[in-house]
This record gives structure tokens, C-alpha cells and sequence, in this order.
């Protein structure tokens, strides 16, 4: 009876005062989500209806700007983007699942190397993908320079099929990542449950994907949402293939001067449905279904041992994915910032690191570097604590509203190009009326992370709802009963689940914001560029060599920084939590 | 009910960030007050900083000399002119620029349609192609100026040099001959709006214009988007004719490694269109802020200014024809070519029509 009293004792004592500190806490909650994404989406939007009120037209009411959208030229367009959206998103998402169960759960060889690569490909911007298979692939590129007939592999991939191989490929991180993490969550124990009944491996596996589900549906979603929103492709391969989609026409409509904001809006409307409709088909999906399977019961998955033939062969088919994905990216850069000329006509194909000396002598790189590192690793520290709790809500049972509004929100943001969300930023943060206040956000590094901040949570988000929605709550529930409070309780059961997918989304949300570019063109404050608009300013003055020098330098960094942070985790975190979520 | 009391920690977890997210933006503000606004009106004396928004390869160095030379105190922007207009004109209600700077004066008539630009006449006076450029209302001021269209050439693989536009559309040329694509190349419009205007005029409109990239189109026109790429497709040998900005094509003329294969020299056909180093003054900036703006102004078309801007980026955008008599232009330039002024007012409302037609039928 003493016993039970100690037990229960404080839980009551925290019951007393937990409303209204839950509830301050999640206003707060709400009031940054509401400043970072719903303000300025919303703002951005209606200017699509009323371009007068942020002074982009005269009319206060007025639907011209989706009249001119849906021009003869823009439906197939919108077509166009949906199927490569819907492609890019099924490719990404079987690939990524396939790689990320051959390194959780199989014997392959260079474990570690896969999944690094899935990292690099991450940091990999989609217009140097694009850019790697051009340069292989054009006319006197570097196949007809080796005398590879390349003609059939140049009509592929300069269209459809090669537009969306290339989203695919930038997809595949986020899917590699959503579907490991759940996998690393998932124990044996069901499958085993199902061959124990009699069931055969096929069904086992069945069950497997099942339970996967949410991270398949998440992967899905976020591939389809960032295919749909990419510049980079629908800048360059699309545009070279002549394969109109729809984030073009939003690409002409602010980039031409003047500027057509009310267009851009238009087009982001449309957008938005064609996220809705990724959103409504998982939804549809889940419904109804739970999938809390990491409990203090969860036990290490065993790893597949394949046989000698087979383990060789799926190594070999590993390689060649990474050689294709990663290395006709990286070929790309390379072959502009290190090789003089290669692929060209013009005299010998020496070695050179002078574009690398150059760069690196140049005041003009080191503060924008070191720059984009704080502030990505100030985006990314916020994201991942945003993150975890937005994912936290969008798994839980309570608020049934306020989950569905928080899931359009992510995905509409995922779905808006960068540059129109960043133009919200400046119509939302620049008003008179903000001024007027007192608050003079916009031109300070403060604004540029907030808005690094709202770009990054979606997708951060995203990779951490598979995981969260695997952690059942008896965990910090139990500890909580044992007289824990709220951060000891969590920190001890859910923080040692969560650290691994935790840190891959920091690292992720660090190396992606590291070379963001059009939140950092529009927002960046005056006299402290972020190395992206250094690179890109580099590149629009024709100094391919140094521009990609840079790039190449920042994914360095970038690579550096994970090495560094695995390195760490490896020696320091307590064996338990490096056990966790790791195959025997 | 399960889960209710582990939901309470995260929260917190979220509120500190949201308070470091505050802490940083209050520490940013202040970090960035002694040279930004917030410094402005306070402590006396202080000059209030200029605030430019540049896209031009020599305005590091411009603002640090102009600073040196004044005292007053620059935060620039530096860019492509793509974004700088997008921010431009999503900041319309409430401008943060003071000073824009950009090549090409089309944007900057639609600006000084829509009452954005406050005028000013420069101390210094103007060659004649300066005076050409330079608006009746004085809304923005050309200080200096590129042409367009230079037409860069691989001698390493072709005598044939042509002497007109209309030679690229004959037979020695078919299939070598390439350009950029308007939409995603600020310079190329008004090579577009140039022709269009040397062939129809503002009365024939666009029609001769039409035809002629049209019979440009049947002779095996190429379209990459930017100068860096058509300079690319000449280096590769995809084509042998590069239609491009002067400052591109002088720049790499000086920059290539010329070999047995790769040659590249420049020929100017007439006419070429003049493609003008703008600056704009923001109408709704502070009074001192204007002043300030009007100083850089005769900074940068001062013989100290136009020197930096000189030798900044001598393979780049350095490569200008000065607009001030007195100042000659790189030994990398040949003289100013035969040249043509189109009308901004007139040919700037028309950006987008002409580009989407040539996205749709010519590319």
C-alpha cells in the first residue's frame, strides 16, 4: 500500500497543473507553425484573387490570374506534372524501400556506404542531376567523345522518362530514410508471428510492408509533393526536352518582368490540389489502422544472410544504382570544376585544381560558408524539435482536426516552390503594418531562418513520422507512473527510440538547408550572402569552373559535418540507443 | 488517454525552440543594426546605409571604393537580375532597396510606369550613346553599356563569317547556329525586341521578327538557356555560331585555351542592339537615402568609379563600352558597333508575349 502511494503520488501532483501548462505549451506550438507556414502560404495565395492587396494589381477581387493559367498550354502541363510526380514518386519509393531493406536487414556488403550515399545524393541540388546527364549524354558529350552510341539513351532520357528518373533520384534520400527508419522500429516478432501460424515468407512479408505502410504512404507523399514543386528540372532537362510542366509556367511567371505574382498564386492553387489529392489517397490508406509496433518488448531485427552468389549480387546491384545516381551528379560537377574541357573539343583534358585554389583563396566564399553552416545547423536544430512534435501529432489519436489541418499544411508547404514561398515571406514579414509594430524581421538573418525553418519542417517532419508513429506511449506512460517527470520520462524511453532517425533528420534538414537556394536569394540579409547565391551568382556570370568549386566545396563541408556527427555518435552514445534500431 | 502525459514534454521541447528561434532573430536584428536601418536615425551624424541591390560582377568592389571615397556606408545585395526584380517587386508595398543595378532597361521603364523610380539628372555628361539611353524623364540613368547581340564564332572550324543576320538563316550555317532561350536569359528579349525592330519597326510590329526566327528555326536554330550554356554548345562543337551578350563572348575570348580544335573570335552584325548597365533610385526611399543614391550615381560615372568598374571583373562584366566621354574600353573590346537603341516603353510591355511565342515556336 506504501508502495503504491509513492507511485501514485506524484502523477497526481503533475495532473493538478498539467492543463494549463499543456495548453500554453501547445499555443506556442501552434502560434510558430501559424507565423512560419499558415501566414505566409495564405498571404501568397490570395494574391492569386486580390492582387491589389500587396500592390501587385489594381483589382480587389478578381479571377484573371486563373484565367491566364489555363491557357491550351498549361493543362497538358499540369498533366505532365502530375504523371511525373506520380512516377517520380512510385520509383523513388520501391528503389528507396529495396535499398533500405537491403542495408537494414540483409548481409550486403559496404552497408555503411549505401546508406552514406543516400546522404551525399540528398546534398546533390536536382539541376546538377540534370546537369551530369546532359553532359554525358548531349551531342559531342563525353559517351559520343568515348564513341558510345548514345542516341537511343539521349531520346529516353531527354523527355518524360529521363525527367522523371531524375526526380526519382531526388526523391530517393527522402524515401530511403522515411521506409529505414520505420524499418529499423519494426522487429522481428510479427513476422515471426506469421510463419509460427503457417504462414509462408511471401505472407511474412506481406505483413511487413503492411506494417510499413506509413512510411511507404509518407515516402509517397513526399516525393510526389517535392517532384511536383522541383525548379531545377523543370529549368533544365524538362525545358531542354521541351516536356512543358506545370512548375515552368510559374518558373515564366516570376521570372519575366514585371513579375506576375497573382500567375504564380494561380499556379501554386493548382499545385496545392495536386498535393490534396497525395494526401486524400493516404489518408484513404490508413484510416482507421494503427501501427505503434516499438514497444519496450521490440526486439533487434535479424539480419537475412544471404548466400555467398546472391549477397554478391545484390552488392554489385547496389553500386550500379550509386554509380548512376550519385556519380553522373557528381560527374557533373566535376567534370566543370576539375577537368579543363572535358567533354569538349577544346585541347587536352588536364587535371586542374585551380578553380578549387581559386575558390578557396577568395574572401568571397569563406563567410557565406561558414554562414550557411550556422544557419543550417540553427534550421536544422529548430526543424528537428518542431519536427518531432509535429510528427507527434500527426500520429496521436487526439484532435482529429487539428491533425488533418497540420498534414495539409506540411504537404502544401512541400508542394509550393521555394522562390513563391519565400515571396509569401516578404509579402507577410514586409508589410507596413508589420513595421508599424516594431518588427523589422525581414533583411535580418532572423527572417532567412525562419524561413529556412518553414521550408525544412515539412520534409523533416515527414521522415520522422515514420518512426513516431511506431513508439507506443506506455513507454514514457510507465515512466511517467514510476514517477518520472514530463523531459526525464521522455528522455529515457522515447529519446533513446527516436535519437538514430532523430539525427538523420538533423543531418538531413542541416546538409539540405546548407545549399538552399531560392528562400536564400530572396531573403538573405544585405551583406551576408549564403554560399547558394554565391554559387549561383558565380554560375550566371559563366564561371561554370568556379561555381561547381564551390559546390563541391559545400558538399564537403556538408559530408564532413555527418561524418563527424556519426563519428560521435559511434564513440558516445550509450550502447543501448546505438543497439536500437540496428540489425544484429 | 494513453499518451497524453508523454505529449507534454514535446511541446516544451517546441516552445524553446520557438524562444531560441526569438533569442536569434532579437540577436540577428541587433548584429545587423550597426550597419542596417535600425541604425539609421539614432545617433547624430550617423549616415544612414545605402542599400543596393546589384547584379553587376564589379559592384563589390564599387560599393567598398564608394564608401572609402564618401563615407557613407553601403549593404549590398548581390545577385542575378532574376531575383533581384522578383524581390523588387514583391517588396512593392514597403521597398528596402535604395539603389537598383542592373543590365537591360526595359524592367526599369516598367518600373517608372508604375511610379517606382525617382529621377535624376548626373553631373557628368553622356556619350552619345549614353544620351540614346537615357530616358526624357531622367527615371533611370544608363552608366554604361553591352551590346546584343555579339555573334561568337569557332575559327578553329569555319571561315564562313557572316556579315548580316540574314546569313545565319542561309545554307553554310544550317544546323550550326545557336542562341539563348528569352526566358531564362535576361539579355536575349531584347536581342528579340532588337530584331524585331530593325526588320518591322514599332509600327510592323512583330510579324517581320516573327519570320525571321522562324526562318532561323528552319535553318536548325539550337536554343540553350543561358550564355554560359550556348558558350558550352560552342566548346563542344554542337554548334559553331553562338548569338550572345558581348561582355559573355569577349570574356570568352580572353578566358578560352585556344588549340587546333577551338578558336573563338567575335563578329558584331548590324545592327546590334544596345543592352545598357542601369541604375534606378527608389521613389519611396528616405530623403537622405535618395541623396545618397544620386551620390553613387556620380560615383560609379566619375573617372575613379568607372576605373573599379574597369577592373573588377576584367573577364566578365568589365567588359563594357563606357558611356562617358574621356574613359575608353577594355583592349578586349573592339570599338562600339553599329548600334540601335530600342524603345523600352514600347518593347518592355511586350516581354512576355514575344517570349512566350518563342518558347512555343521557335525553342
Amino acid at each position: 500500500m506504501a508502495a503504491l502511494s509513492t507511485i501514485a503520488q506524484p502523477k497526481l501532483s503533475i495532473r493538478s497543473r498539467a492543463p494549463s501548462w499543456r495548453g500554453a505549451w501547445w499555443v506556442l506550438f501552434w502560434i510558430a507553425v501559424f507565423g512560419l507556414l499558415v501566414l505566409p502560404i495564405f498571404l501568397f495565395l490570395l494574391v492569386a484573387f486580390s492582387p491589389a492587396l500587396f500592390d501587385q494589381g489594381t483589382a480587389w477581387f478578381s479571377l484573371d490570374a486563373f484565367k491566364q493559367v489555363m491557357t491550351p498550354t498549361f493543362l497538358p502541363a499540369v498533366v505532365h506534372s502530375l504523371l511525373v510526380g506520380i512516377g517520380a514518386a512510385i520509383g523513388a519509393t520501391v528503389l528507396g524501400g529495396a535499398i533500405a531493406w537491403a542495408v537494414q536487414r540483409t548481409n550486403v556488403p559496404l552497408r555503411g556506404l549505401w546508406g552514406g550515399s543516400m546522404f551525399a545524393l540528398l546534398l546533390a541540388p536536382s539541376y546538377l542531376i540534370a546537369l551530369g546527364w546532359e553532359r554525358l549524354l548531349e551531342p559531342n558529350g563525353v559517351m559520343d567523345v568515348l564513341g558510345v552510341p548514345d542516341a537511343g539513351l539521349r531520346g529516353l532520357i531527354y523527355g518524360p522518362v529521363g525527367v522523371t528518373m531524375v526526380l526519382a533520384v531526388k526523391g530517393l534520400p527522402f524515401a530511403y530514410l522515411a521506409i529505414s527508419g520505420a524499418l529499423g522500429g519494426l522487429g522481428d516478432e510479427f513476422a515471426a508471428a506469421v510463419r509460427v501460424h503457417g504462414g509462408g515468407r511471401w505472407d511474412a512479408g506481406r505483413i511487413t510492408v503492411a506494417l510499413l505502410a506509413p512510411a511507404i504512404w509518407s515516402s509517397f507523399a513526399i516525393v510526389f509533393a517535392e517532384s511536383i514543386s522541383d525548379f531545377g528540372v523543370a529549368a533544365t532537362l524538362a525545358n531542354d526536352a521541351s516536356f512543358p510542366i506545370a512548375t515552368y509556367t510559374l518558373y515564366n511567371a516570376v521570372q519575366a518582368f514585371p513579375v506576375d505574382f497573382p500567375v504564380a498564386a494561380a499556379v501554386g492553387w493548382v499545385l496545392l490540389a495536386m498535393a490534396g489529392i497525395a494526401i486524400f489517397a493516404q489518408h484513404r490508406a490508413l484510416r482507421g489502422r494503427t501501427y505503434r509496433v516499438l514497444s519496450g518488448r521490440s526486439r533487434n531485427p535479424r539480419r537475412h544472410s544471404m548466400p555467398g552468389r546472391t549477397r554478391a549480387g545484390v552488392g554489385v546491384a547496389l553500386g550500379v544504382m550509386v554509380l548512376t545516381t550519385l556519380g553522373v551528379p557528381v560527374f557533373g560537377a566535376l567534370s566543370a570544376s576539375v577537368i579543363n574541357g572535358l567533354g569538349s573539343i577544346t585541347g587536352s583534358h588536364a587535371f586542374t585544381f585551380d578553380n578549387y585554389t581559386r575558390v578557396i583563396n577568395s574572401p568571397e566564399l569563406h563567410e557565406p560558408l561558414l554562414f550557411s553552416v550556422l544557419m543550417g545547423a540553427a534550421t536544422a536544430t529548430a526543424s528537428v524539435t518542431l519536427g518531432l512534435v509535429a510528427a507527434r501529432l500527426l500520429t496521436g489519436t487526439g484532435g482529429k482536426i487539428s491533425r488533418r489541418m497540420l498534414d495539409l499544411l506540411l504537404l502544401t508547404a512541400v508542394a509550393l516552390p521555394g522562390i513563391v514561398f519565400a515571396a509569401g515571406y516578404i509579402f507577410t514579414y514586409n508589410l507596413p503594418l508589420t513595421n508599424a509594430l516594431g518588427i523589422h524581421l525581414y533583411g535580418t538573418p532572423a527572417l532567412l531562418l525562419l524561413g529556412y525553418i518553414a521550408t525544412a519542417l515539412p520534409s523533416t517532419t515527414r521522415l520522422l513520422v515514420g518512426t513516431v508513429g511506431q513508439v507506443q506511449q506506455s513507454l514514457p506512460h510507465a515512466a511517467r507512473v514510476h514517477g518520472a517527470g514530463p523531459i526525464t520520462a521522455w528522455t529515457g524511453t522515447a529519446l533513446p527510440l527516436l535519437a538514430r532517425p532523430l539525427i538523420s533528420a538533423w543531418l538531413l534538414t542541416f546538409g539540405g538547408t546548407l545549399l538552399e537556394l531560392p528562400v536564400s536569394e530572396l531573403l538573405y540579409p544585405p551583406g551576408q550572402p549564403p554560399v547558394a547565391v554565391g554559387i549561383t551568382k558565380a554560375l550566371a556570370n559563366y564561371d561554370f569552373g568556379g561555381g561547381t568549386a564551390m559546390e563541391v566545396l559545400a558538399i564537403l563541408v556538408a559530408l564532413t559535418v555527418m561524418g563527424l556527427t556519426w563519428g560521435l555518435w559511434a564513440l558516445f552514445a550509450p550502447a543501448g540507443w546505438r543497439r536500437l534500431g540496428a540489425a544484429a | 488517454m494513453v499518451g497524453k502525459i508523454g505529449k507534454r514534454a514535446l511541446p516544451m521541447a517546441a516552445a524553446a525552440a520557438v524562444a531560441a528561434m526569438a533569442m536569434a532573430g532579437c540577436g540577428s536584428t541587433a548584429a545587423v543594426s550597426p550597419s542596417g536601418s535600425a541604425g539609421a536615425g539614432g545617433s547624430g551624424g550617423a549616415k544612414t546605409p545605402l542599400v543596393v541591390y546589384s547584379a553587376q560582377g564589379y559592384d563589390a568592389a564599387v560599393t567598398k571604393a564608394f564608401t572609402a571615397a564618401t563615407g557613407i556606408p553601403v549593404n549590398l545585395v548581390d545577385d542575378s537580375t532574376g531575383p533581384l526584380l522578383t524581390k523588387v517587386q514583391a517588396e512593392k508595398n514597403n521597398p528596402q532597396w535604395g539603389l537598383l543595378w542592373v543590365d537591360g532597361d526595359t524592367a526599369f521603364a516598367s518600373l517608372d510606369k508604375a511610379g517606382m523610380l525617382a529621377s535624376y539628372t548626373p553631373t557628368a555628361t553622356l556619350t552619345a550613346a549614353g544620351k540614346a539611353l537615357a530616358p526624357s524623364d531622367h527615371s533611370y540613368i544608363p552608366v554604361s553599356t553591352t551590346v546584343m547581340a555579339a555573334v561568337i564564332y569557332n575559327s578553329a572550324k569555319t571561315s564562313t563569317v557572316p556579315s548580316t543576320y540574314d546569313d545565319l538563316a542561309t545554307a553554310p550555317y544550317q544546323g550550326k547556329v545557336g542562341m539563348n532561350d528569352p526566358s531564362q536569359s535576361g539579355p536575349t528579349y531584347p536581342f528579340i525586341a532588337g530584331m524585331m525592330n530593325q526588320l518591322g519597326g514599332q509600327s510592323g510590329g512583330m510579324k517581320a521578327g516573327e519570320a525571321y526566327f522562324s526562318k532561323l528555326k528552319s535553318n536548325g536554330l539550337h536554343v540553350y538557356p543561358t550564355n554560359g550554356d550556348t558558350l558550352h554548345a560552342l566548346e563542344t562543337g554542337q554548334v559553331d555560331y553562338g548569338i550572345i551578350q558581348s561582355s559573355a563572348a569577349a570574356g570568352e575570348v580572353l578566358k578560352a585555351k585556344k588549340s587546333a580544335n577551338f578558336d573563338p573570335k567575335v563578329v558584331y552584325l548590324p545592327k546590334a542592339t544596345l543592352l545598357p548597365g542601369v541604375i534606378g533610385i527608389d521613389k519611396k526611399a528616405p530623403a537622405d537615402v535618395q541623396t545618397e543614391a544620386k551620390q553613387f550615381v556620380d560615383y560609379v560615372l566619375s573617372a575613379a568609379g568607372q576605373k573599379v568598374m574597369q577592373t573588377a571583373d576584367q573577364q566578365g562584366d568589365s567588359l563594357y563600352w563606357p558611356v562617358v566621354p574621356g574613359v575608353t574600353a577594355s583592349s578586349a573590346l573592339p570599338a562600339m558597333p553599329d548600334y540601335q537603341r530600342i524603345d523600352p516603353a514600347f518593347w518592355g510591355p511586350l516581354e512576355g508575349q514575344i517570349n512566350t511565342w518563342f518558347d512555343s515556336t521557335i525553342k
